[in-house]
């Protein structure tokens, strides 16, 4: 029985090995929605005969991943679901230098010499509209009697854009009392952006401080009792930037693949899962760049303060 | 006792490659933080920072607690149901086996899942019959509750398997001498079962302290948190730490040690021999006028460690959406279907798990009868440290193992590798879930009586004959029931999966953590019921055909 066993995964390993070593394939890491990276993959296939094999995983896990294999690494290009891998890495020399001839239409602040944005999501307050609570307008708003035990937000401490989030919305007031004034509502913090959702979604809790939009957006589409509110006092958006690594041995090949992610049909992918697309000109089925205010924040000011914002945040939720 | 032969050198020397050297991986990791780029730069540089974190001690103490929680809750389910199903004719004995192994089989993360949308406010509980538990789950007893729920059949399987192979006639002696039933029950019966016992309540507390999801989920929010909520928060997005993450799993290694020291203390010295090849009959008794009130008791806690979760995992992969509730309006197979339609790789996930949970768990199963047979039966230097080995995995958290994996395993310099291919999982997870085949093994081995391998030997056998034809069927029934948990929890593990597996290979656990990452409760929650189902039938499929060749008798 053994000899079965061990034969069919040969086999699987054989054909996978021949998959791996055949001509000019590039292997892609990427966080971020498993359907659109695969739907890329498979666009970027029919389009130029070159395989995408593709790892997917939380931005966590493909950064744990790296890490590790950074010894020898497999990586040709990485999508990372916040910026901060893509200064990190240039600082380390890791990335190649390229600007793709579809980033034109990507605004500035999306791109810079050794990544541009594949796509872009924002938080914003995921309401439950059958709960039986006022729709709310602002961030303040969640702190009121009415949304008494019915909110959650997810865990700053594993987000990156929850930690903008949390870390703009006090360095603009100056003062951590909003957080102070959810916490004494009964707000939550929940593990993960999907722990924060599904209770709204059952009617357990009504909404969601800082959700991810796209995910929303997508239920909401599903049919689900959901709905994303953009807060008038503005919040935070994550770039999702793509890299290509300087080890890659199919710099060329990795090249028509970000190419691909940014040309019309890439970003029609991205539009299809409720991101906003990094091209300003590609329309989606939502509210884009335009219609979302945002909060001003100065990364460079807020992440040195990192631990100490999260020490703030987890002493008010007492944990 | 006889001196380390070829088995014990071929269990010794699987263990190595397939705990030892990812372990070490990981203390090297602890020690030298950027080993990932093969540089040995900073060695200790963040053990001090790590280990000087206030919170350190409120953790541990955390950790403890909710470890201690899970054994006594585990004990406290586990061991009725398992001396009854030993000792006496239970009806529908066979059914209750077969539901208390479905708790295997369902990932833990997705019970308690299940569990909160059962209970929480608006929940399922509160549509049928209006009853909110919300404040009862999301606290400490909360979770001890769940986790002792989806634990103890680790202990009820341990339990019967070793208490039926003493059967009733040492208490028999017990009670001729006039001792009550339940002193000779107490005094006789339950020390002679110590060794399984007291190996299944190991196996609970490591994998107790190692769950992240459970405690994550419900006890953060009261302010409750773990060893491994740490763990992962090091690891959850950028910027990343796993030298950190190293170093505290080591510190969940070193309590799990501890557990494992204080079980050889408590068995040391003492004799456990219940089989010495005197044919005897194993009669069990009949309940009598208790017939009625034990299979409530059984159906009752069934009804909890299986029928909850089960209805909640159900209940949503039938429902078109989750706001729309238990609403015959609501009633859809659309999940279901998109499944069948293979839309997004589910088949061939649920065939790679499988796949390869059922080589884990023949591998699991040889190495761990030889290894269990190298620790209980013969002498030789390092005994000690190679049955350590076999418990220390199943403290790490599965990202950590997995980190060790690709360090160990991604190495220029080697000629050929399993990363990258699907051996890789086989390897992850044969580490991961060694420690139950050698655990269930040796306690069986303990039972064995010396004069049996003598009489072989006598009789001209050779070390390895004597293994197969005498050894080896004697602790056969306990072997099995180990390797079906391996085939189910293999064919179930999450987190090491996603970060190990080859590019490009799902597996059904990152199948349906995708969905669920993608807010699809409900195609999760149905890839979930068609795995369930699946790998219940197969241990069940395994149970019939060995009835039939008499192991179970």
């Amino acid at each position: 029985m053994l000899i079965k066993f061990l034969c069919r995964i040969a086999v699987v390993a054989t054909t996978l090995v021949a998959a791996t070593a055949a001509k000019a394939d590039i292997t892609v890491y990427s966080a971020g929605p498993a359907n659109l990276i695969g739907a890329l993959a498979k666009g970027f296939a029919a389009k130029s005969g070159i395989k995408a094999n593709v790892f997917q995983g939380t931005t966590g896990q493909v950064m744990a991943r790296i890490e590790a294999e950074a010894n020898n690494p497999v990586v040709d290009v990485l999508i990372s679901a916040s910026w901060d891998p893509a200064t990190d890495f240039d600082a380390r020399g890791w990335l190649v230098a390229y600007l793709s001839p579809n980033a034109e239409k990507v605004p500035a602040a999306l791109k810079s010499d050794s990544a541009v944005a594949q796509a872009v999501s924002a938080l914003a307050i995921s309401w439950n509209p059958s709960s039986g609570t006022p729709k709310p307008v602002d961030w303040s708003d969640l702190a009121k009697p009415a949304f008494k035990n019915l909110v959650t937000i997810p865990d700053p401490a594993q987000s990156g854009a929850s930690f903008e989030l949390v870390a703009g919305l006090a360095a603009e007031s100056g003062s951590w009392k909003l957080f102070e004034d959810l916490k004494a509502n009964g707000a939550v913090v929940a593990a993960a952006n999907a722990d924060a959702l599904n209770p709204v979604l059952q009617g357990a809790k009504a909404a969601v401080f800082g959700a991810v939009d796209y995910i929303s957006l997508a239920q909401q589409k599903a049919g689900e009792s959901i709905e994303v509110l953009f807060p008038a006092s503005g919040t935070v958006i994550a770039p999702r930037p793509m890299m290509i690594l300087k080890w890659t041995k199919h710099t060329e090949e990795a090249e028509r693949f970000v190419d691909y992610v940014l040309s019309d049909e890439g970003q029609a992918a991205v539009a299809k899962v409720y991101l906003i697309p990094a091209r300003s000109d590609i329309g989606a089925d939502r509210p884009t760049m335009q219609d979302i205010k945002l909060m001003p924040v100065d990364a460079t000011v807020l992440d040195p303060k990192r631990s100490e914002t999260l020490a703030a945040f987890a002493k008010i939720f007492g944990h | 006792m006889y001196r380390a032969g070829l088995i014990v050198w071929a269990a010794a020397a699987a263990l190595v490659v397939l705990v030892a050297l990812p372990l070490a991986f990981v203390v090297l990791q602890a020690i030298f933080p950027d080993l990932g780029q093969g540089s040995f730069a900073h060695p200790f540089g963040h053990v001090l920072e790590t280990l000087g974190d206030p919170q350190l001690l409120g953790l541990t103490r955390n950790t403890l607690i909710l470890g201690t929680g899970v054994v006594v809750g585990a004990t406290l389910l586990g061991v009725p149901l398992g001396v009854l199903r030993a000792l006496y004719r239970v009806p529908l004995a066979s059914l209750f086996d077969v539901i208390l192994i479905v708790p295997f089989m369902i990932p833990p993360y997705i019970a308690t899942l299940g569990w909160i949308m059962m209970l929480q406010r608006h929940g399922y509980l509160a549509q049928i019959a209006g009853v909110d538990g919300a404040p009862f789950l999301y606290s400490v007893g909360g979770v001890v509750f769940v986790m002792s729920l989806n634990l103890f059949p680790v202990v009820y399987f341990a339990v019967s398997r070793t208490v039926e192979a003493i059967g009733s006639r040492y208490a028999d002696v017990g009670r001729v001498f006039g001792a009550t039933p339940l002193r000779a029950f107490a005094r006789i019966t339950l020390p002679l079962a110590a060794p399984g016992l007291a190996a299944s309540l190991l196996v609970v507390f490591a994998l107790a302290i190692e769950e992240y999801g459970t405690p994550a989920v419900l006890s953060r929010q009261s302010g409750f948190a773990v060893l491994v909520t740490a763990i992962q928060m090091r690891v959850a997005d950028w910027p990343i730490d796993l030298p950190g993450a190293a170093i505290l799993s080591l510190l969940l290694v070193c309590l799990s040690l501890v557990a494992f020291l204080l079980q050889m203390r408590i068995l040391a010295g003492r004799s456990f021999v219940t089989i010495g090849g005197k044919p005897q009959a194993d009669a069990k008794r009949a309940l009598g006028p208790l017939a009625l009130p034990v299979v409530l008791l059984f159906s009752l806690v069934g009804g909890l460690a299986v029928g909850v979760p089960l209805f909640a995992i159900f209940a949503t992969a039938l429902s078109k959406t989750l706001s729309g509730g238990l609403a015959a309006s609501n009633f859809s197979l659309d999940h279901f279907r998109a499944i069948g339609a293979d839309e997004n790789g589910g088949l061939s996930a649920l065939a790679n798990s499988l796949t390869l949970g059922a080589a884990s768990a023949v591998a699991t199963g040889l190495i761990g009868a030889a290894a269990a047979y190298a620790v209980v039966r013969t002498r030789f230097r390092g005994k000690l440290l190679l049955d350590a080995l076999t418990i220390m995995p199943s403290a790490i958290p599965g990202i950590v193992v997995a980190v060790g994996l690709i360090l160990c395993w991604n190495q220029p310099a080697l000629p050929a590798t399993p990363y990258n291919t699907p051996f890789i999982l086989l390897f992850a997870y044969s580490c991961i879930l060694l420690p139950y085949p050698v655990r269930y093994a040796s306690a069986a081995f303990r039972q064995i009586g010396d004069n049996l391998e003598a009489a072989a030997r006598v009789s001209g056998a050779s070390a390895g004959c004597t293994f197969r034809r005498i050894l080896l069927p004697l602790i056969l029934p306990s072997l099995v029931s180990a390797v079906l948990l391996v085939f189910a929890v293999a064919s179930r593990e999450l987190v090491a999966s996603i970060i190990v597996a080859p590019v490009g290979m799902a597996t059904v656990a990152t199948f349906i953590w995708r969905q669920f990452e993608q807010g699809s409760v409900g195609l999760g929650m149905a890839m979930s019921s068609i795995a369930i189902v699946v790998t219940t039938a197969v241990p069940l499929i395994a149970m019939l055909v060995s009835r039939q060749r008499g192991i179970f008798g």
